[in-house]
């Protein structure tokens, strides 16, 4: 680094870059540090939901389906292992397209830029997938109520929600249905906050590889938006994994 | 160097790295490092999905288990930050405005986690459903 040897007092005095980084990056950044708090509050008030409750839905339970082998349940967790793998990938693939920037290789950033989005569609292919899996299953904002006469609208689910230490009368009564009301609201905002980021890194990949293939970085002399929207792309691959946590493993 | 400078080409400001050529022995190590962060990062997603479906199948509370969990998602995270990110590059200055803010998720996380106990605690105490 040329700024070690650069007195310090002059770094800070002007003609260059004390953090040695464009205004935009350095923006990215602090853009992405408030969003982690956004993130953050979501899922800490999650969190504290869960320690006021007496009983909270088993994440081996709820997500246990996959497509076409295990559509009614017996495999917990393997779809969403699947889901956080392909983000995995993703993000790997993303930091190559950055890589091949650094070396001005505009036919790398391409090739793992096609990558990078092939990835995020998949992700979201997946979620829109679980998604649509659980409303089927009732389980939507609101979903799981107890209305005035006792009932609950689509109960019968409730029972296949909650872990084999629940006892059946719990699960299916007022309890049951009060956690599993708060647990899904919490679920589909926050996997919908998280979801609704991977389709803008989406499009902004999609802008991406369309001003490299027309060569405007080219021109620029630098990929350095590669590495900005990269970063970006990193901040929701590393959302996922707190989600990823906090949902399923905890 | 002039005050204008600074509109018309960032890049005598600050390092833009586009003279790393492709097929050097510096570029080839990077990319070798992104693949084995890559298998760290698959590596402890498994032991976490292995640990939690053991748990789950032989009915173990997950107490214990849970603490691992949230060290494992931290050295990912830090894996993700410092080398996807490339964080871990930057200048020390630069790392610790980003790093010190964070730490109030210290405060935020025990605040409020200790408030959803009690609240529990009271609605148990005072007999509430």
């Amino acid at each position: 680094m040329s700024l070690v040897a650069v007195d310090k007092k002059k770094v800070w005095s002007g003609g260059q870059s004390p953090f040695n980084l464009s205004y935009g990056k350095i923006m990215m950044w602090y853009f992405l540090m408030s969003d982690a708090f956004t993130f953050g509050a979501f899922l800490i008030s999650y969190g504290t939901t869960r320690f006021f409750s007496n009983v909270w839905p088993d994440a081996n339970e709820v997500f246990a389906s996959f497509p076409w082998l295990a559509p009614n349940g017996g495999a917990p967790m393997a779809f969403v292992s699947l889901m956080t793998f392909i983000l995995i990938i993703s993000s790997v693939t993303m930091v190559l397209a950055v890589h091949a920037g650094h070396c001005r290789d505009k036919n790398g950033v391409i090739k793992w830029m096609i990558w990078t989005i092939l990835g995020g569609i998949a992700f979201l292919s997946c979620q829109a997938w679980e998604w649509t899996h659980l409303y089927h299953h009732g389980a939507w904002w609101g979903s799981f109520r107890t209305m005035a006469d006792g009932s609950i609208a689509h109960g019968a689910s409730l029972a296949h929600f909650f872990s084999h230490n629940v006892p059946p009368d719990v699960a299916t009564g007022v309890a049951g249905a009060d956690a599993a009301h708060k647990f899904f609201n919490f679920f589909f905002t926050i996997t919908g906050f998280h979801g609704a980021h991977v389709a803008s890194g989406v499009v902004l990949n999609i802008i991406l590889l369309l001003n490299t293939i027309n060569g405007t970085y080219e021109r620029r002399g630098h990929y350095e938006m590669v590495e900005k929207i990269g970063l970006y792309w990193h901040f929701v691959d590393l959302v996922w994994v707190f989600v990823f946590t906090c949902f399923y493993l905890l | 160097m002039e005050f204008n400078d600074y509109e018309a080409d960032q890049s005598r400001l600050y390092n833009l790295h586009h003279t790393l050529d492709k097929n050097s022995a510096d570029s080839k190590n990077k990319v070798k490092k992104i693949w084995k962060i890559t298998l760290w990062l698959s590596i402890i997603t498994i032991i976490e999905v292995a640990i939690g479906l053991y748990c789950f199948y032989n009915h173990i509370p997950k107490t214990i288990p849970n603490v691992g969990f949230i060290v494992m998602t931290l050295l990912k995270a830090g894996l993700i930050v410092s080398v996807f990110m490339h964080l871990g590059d930057e200048v020390q200055n630069m790392i610790m405005t980003i790093i010190i803010p964070l730490a109030l998720f210290i405060w935020f996380i025990i605040a409020f986690l200790y408030d959803g106990n009690f609240w529990l605690w009271i609605n148990h105490a005072f007999s509430i459903k």
